[in-house]
C-alpha cells in the first residue's frame, strides 16, 4: 500500500468516525430531583421516568430532530429537597453542563428558588412542587406534569363527604411552602363540601414521632385523618402510629400517590381500608405497560409520580421534533404548550391552567380514588379536574 | 378534652423519645470522652443498627431480643474495627477527626442507599395492642422499648461502675494521660470506647426501628438532637447526657401537646439556649464554660 492510499484510508476512517459522531450528537437533559432524605422516593421516581423515556428513544437509534439523531443523556443531581442545593445544582446544569431542559425540581421551595435562573436562561423546568406560584404567565418556561391539591382536592373531598360521610377531619402538613399550600387548599375543599378540618398540625420534615399530635387529634374526636401530600415515609409513620394508638376512623390520602411506600412503613394491616388518591389505573394498557417496564428495569414497583414524568419527557421529545430544534428552547416551549391529546402512559393528555395560573402549563392528568384492600389499590371512583369523581 | 390522660400519654411518649436521645447522647459522649472526637457519623451508626435489626428480623427471621443482642455485638466489633483502621491517626485531633467522621457519615449513608435503596422499610412491631394504666392508653410496643432501653442502661451502668474494663474506660474518659500514668493501657481503650459508643447508637436504632421506619437518612435528625443533648448535659459528662436526654424527650412531648408541633420544635431550641445560658458548663458539667 502506498503512503498515499494508506493516508487516504486513514482519513476516510477518521472521517467516518467524525461523520458518525456528528450524526449522533448528545442531547443533555438535567434532572434536579430529591435523591436523599424523606422525599427521595419521589425524586427517584422522576429520575427513573426520564431515564426510561431516554432509554426508549436511544434504543430506537436516538431522537430524530431536524434530520439529526440525538442520543439522550439524563444528568441527575440531588437537591436534597432544599432550595439552596437546588440553586447550586441548577447553576451547574445551566452554566457548566449547558442544559436547556430540566426534569424537576421536586419540591416547591426549590422550584421557586431556581426559577430566576431557569426563566432568564430559557431553560424548561417541570416541577412536582405543589405551590401555585410555580406557574404563571411571567414564567413561560415552567411546566408542571402532575396535578396538585388545587386540581384534585375539591373533587375528591366532595366524594369523600358524600359517599363516606366524612365530617370532622384532622390533618398534618410539613411546615414549608408545600405544606402551607396543601393545608389552605384542603381546608377550603372540606369547608366547601360541608365538612370541617377541625385540626391541622404543621411539623418539621425530619420528624418521625407523631404520637403527641395524634393523641391531641384523637382527643378531639376526628372521624378521619387526611395525610394528603406528606412524604411517603412520613405518611407511613403517621398511619402506623395512629393505628398503634387505637385510631379506628378513616384514614384518607387525598394527594401524593405513595400507597406501596406507605404499606412498606406501616404494614398491610394498618393501611387496610385507607382511601387514596391514585394516578394509576392498571386496567389501562398503556399504564400497565409502563408499570411493567419500570418494574423490569428498577426491580421495584412504580411510584405514582413516575408516569407523569415519563409522559412529560416524551412530550418534550415530541415538542422538539415539532420545533425541529433542540437548542431553541423558546420554540420547544411553544410547541410543548400546543400539544393536545397526547397518547401517554396515563392516557390522553393535554395542558390546562389558563384560568387558574394565567398560562396553560399545568398537565391535566386523569386520577382515581382507590381503597386499599389487602395491600392493593381497588379503584372506587374515576375523576377528572372538570367532571369530578364518579 | 381530658388533660390528665393527655399528659399521661405525653409522659410515656416523652420517655420513649427521651430514652432514644439518652442512648444516642451517652454513646456520643463516650466517644468524645475517649477520643476527643466529635463523631458526626454517630447518626449513621444509629441507622446501621436499625438496618441490622431489619435484616436480622425480616430477612433472617430472628426474634427481636436476639436481633438486638446481635446488632450490638456486630456494632461493637464493627465500631472497634473502624476506629482501628480509619480513625486511629486522628485520635485527639478534634478538627481533622471531625472531618473524617463527616466523610465516614457520607460513605455509610451512600452504602446503605446502594444496598437498601431510598424507600423506607419497616420492622414488625415487637408487640401488638395497647395497655391501660389509670386510664392512660399506651401502645405495648412502646412499653417494651422503654423496658429494653432501661435494661441496656442498667447494664451499661453496671459495666462502667463495677467491671475493671468499665473503670478503665471511665478513667480514660476522665483524663487519658493520668490514666496512662496509673497503668491503664489507653490505646486498647480507644477502639473499645468507640465500639461501645457506637454500639449504643446501634441499640437505639434497633430499638426504635419497630416504632419508626428505617431508611438510609434516618440518622441525621437524632444526631442533631444528640448533639444538643450532650452540650446541654455538659460535654463529656455521661450522667449529664443521660439527664439532658430524658429532659429533652419529655420537653418535646409536652410542648407538642400544648403547641403546634413546629412551634414546639422552635421552643425547644429556645429552651436549650436558655438552659445553656443558665448552666454554661452543662447541667452536670464538665463542659467548657
Amino acid at each position: 500500500m502506498t503512503r498515499f492510499t494508506s493516508s487516504l484510508l486513514a482519513s476516510m476512517i477518521l472521517g467516518g468516525f467524525a461523520l458518525h459522531a456528528s450524526a449522533q450528537e448528545t442531547l443533555k437533559i438535567g434532572a434536579v430531583v430529591t435523591l436523599s432524605g424523606a422525599g427521595a422516593s419521589w425524586g427517584q421516581a422522576m429520575k427513573n421516568a426520564a431515564e426510561l423515556a431516554a432509554d426508549k428513544v436511544n434504543a430506537a437509534g436516538g431522537l430524530d430532530v431536524g434530520g439529526k439523531k440525538y442520543k439522550v443523556q439524563i444528568i441527575p443531581y440531588d437537591d436534597k429537597y432544599q432550595a439552596g442545593e437546588a440553586v447550586t445544582v441548577t447553576n451547574r446544569l445551566v452554566f457548566e453542563d449547558k442544559v436547556k431542559y430540566i426534569i424537576g425540581p421536586t419540591g416547591s421551595a426549590p422550584i421557586l428558588a431556581v426559577q430566576p435562573i431557569t426563566e432568564k436562561n430559557q431553560v424548561i423546568t417541570s416541577t412536582l412542587g405543589f405551590t401555585d406560584k410555580a406557574l404563571s404567565a411571567e414564567k413561560p418556561f415552567s411546566f408542571r406534569p402532575v396535578n396538585t391539591t388545587v386540581e384534585f382536592a375539591e373533587q375528591q373531598v366532595n366524594w369523600l363527604v358524600k359517599s363516606l360521610g366524612v365530617k370532622k377531619v384532622g390533618a398534618m402538613f410539613p411546615n414549608d411552602e408545600t405544606g402551607q399550600v396543601m393545608a389552605r387548599d384542603l381546608e377550603g375543599a372540606y369547608t366547601k363540601a360541608g365538612s370541617t378540618m377541625a385540626a391541622k398540625e404543621f411539623y418539621e420534615r425530619d420528624r418521625v414521632d407523631f404520637v403527641p399530635m395524634l393523641t391531641k387529634m384523637m382527643a378531639r374526636g376526628m372521624d378521619a385523618i387526611d395525610i394528603n401530600g406528606n412524604s411517603p415515609a412520613t405518611a407511613g409513620l403517621i398511619v402506623k402510629q395512629a393505628r398503634e394508638l387505637g385510631f379506628k376512623g378513616k384514614i384518607v390520602r387525598t394527594g401524593g400517590p405513595a400507597t406501596t411506600e406507605i404499606i412498606g412503613v406501616a404494614g398491610k394491616e394498618a393501611v387496610e381500608g385507607m382511601i387514596v388518591y391514585a394516578v394509576l389505573d392498571p386496567s389501562l394498557p398503556s399504564t400497565k405497560a409502563y408499570m411493567d417496564a419500570y418494574a423490569a428495569k428498577y426491580k421495584t414497583s412504580v411510584n405514582g409520580f413516575s408516569p407523569p414524568y415519563y409522559d412529560f419527557t416524551n412530550m418534550l421529545f415530541e415538542a422538539m421534533r415539532r420545533a425541529g430544534t433542540v437548542t431553541d428552547s423558546q420554540k420547544v416551549a411553544a410547541e410543548l404548550e400546543n400539544i393536545k391529546d397526547f397518547d401517554g402512559a396515563l392516557g390522553k393528555l393535554g395542558w390546562t391552567g389558563k384560568t387558574r395560573y394565567g398560562i396553560n402549563h399545568q398537565l391535566a392528568v386523569p386520577f382515581y380514588l382507590a381503597e386499599v384492600k389487602n395491600g392493593a389499590e381497588v379503584t372506587r371512583a374515576r375523576c377528572t379536574v372538570v367532571e369530578g369523581c364518579k | 378534652m381530658n388533660w390528665y390522660l393527655l399528659l399521661g400519654q405525653a409522659t410515656v411518649n416523652g420517655l420513649v423519645v427521651g430514652l432514644l436521645y439518652l442512648l444516642m447522647a451517652v454513646g456520643f459522649t463516650l466517644v468524645f470522652g475517649v477520643m476527643r472526637m466529635v463523631n458526626f457519623a454517630h447518626g449513621e451508626f444509629y441507622m446501621l443498627g436499625a438496618f441490622a435489626a431489619y435484616v436480622l428480623m425480616v430477612h433472617l427471621g430472628a426474634p427481636f431480643l436476639l436481633a438486638v443482642v446481635l446488632t450490638v455485638v456486630i456494632a461493637i466489633v464493627f465500631g472497634s474495627l473502624v476506629e482501628w483502621l480509619v480513625l486511629k491517626p486522628f485520635r485527639k485531633d478534634e478538627l481533622n477527626g471531625m472531618i473524617v467522621t463527616i466523610g465516614l457519615a457520607m460513605i455509610l449513608q451512600n452504602v446503605a442507599l446502594m444496598v437498601f435503596g431510598p424507600d423506607p422499610v419497616s420492622v414488625p412491631a415487637i408487640a401488638t395492642g395497647a395497655s391501660s394504666f389509670l386510664g392512660v392508653t399506651v401502645a405495648n410496643s412502646r412499653l417494651y422499648v422503654i423496658a429494653f432501653a432501661v435494661a441496656v442502661l442498667v447494664l451499661l451502668y453496671v459495666f462502667l461502675r463495677h467491671s475493671a474494663v468499665g473503670r478503665g474506660l471511665r478513667a480514660v474518659v476522665e483524663d487519658a494521660d493520668i490514666a496512662a500514668l496509673q497503668g491503664v493501657k489507653a490505646r486498647l481503650y480507644y477502639p473499645l470506647g468507640f465500639g461501645i459508643g457506637i454500639g449504643l447508637a446501634a441499640i437505639a436504632g434497633a430499638l426504635m426501628a419497630p416504632l419508626f421506619s428505617v431508611s438510609p437518612f434516618m440518622g441525621q435528625a437524632p444526631l442533631l438532637k444528640a448533639f444538643m443533648v450532650v452540650i446541654l448535659g455538659g460535654l463529656g459528662s455521661i450522667p449529664g447526657a443521660a439527664l439532658a436526654g430524658l429532659c429533652l424527650g419529655l420537653l418535646e412531648s409536652y410542648t407538642a401537646l400544648f403547641l403546634e408541633s413546629s412551634t414546639a420544635d422552635m421552643l425547644i431550641f429556645i429552651l436549650v439556649i436558655v438552659g445553656m445560658l443558665a448552666f454554661p458548663r452543662g447541667l452536670i458539667g464538665k463542659g467548657e464554660a
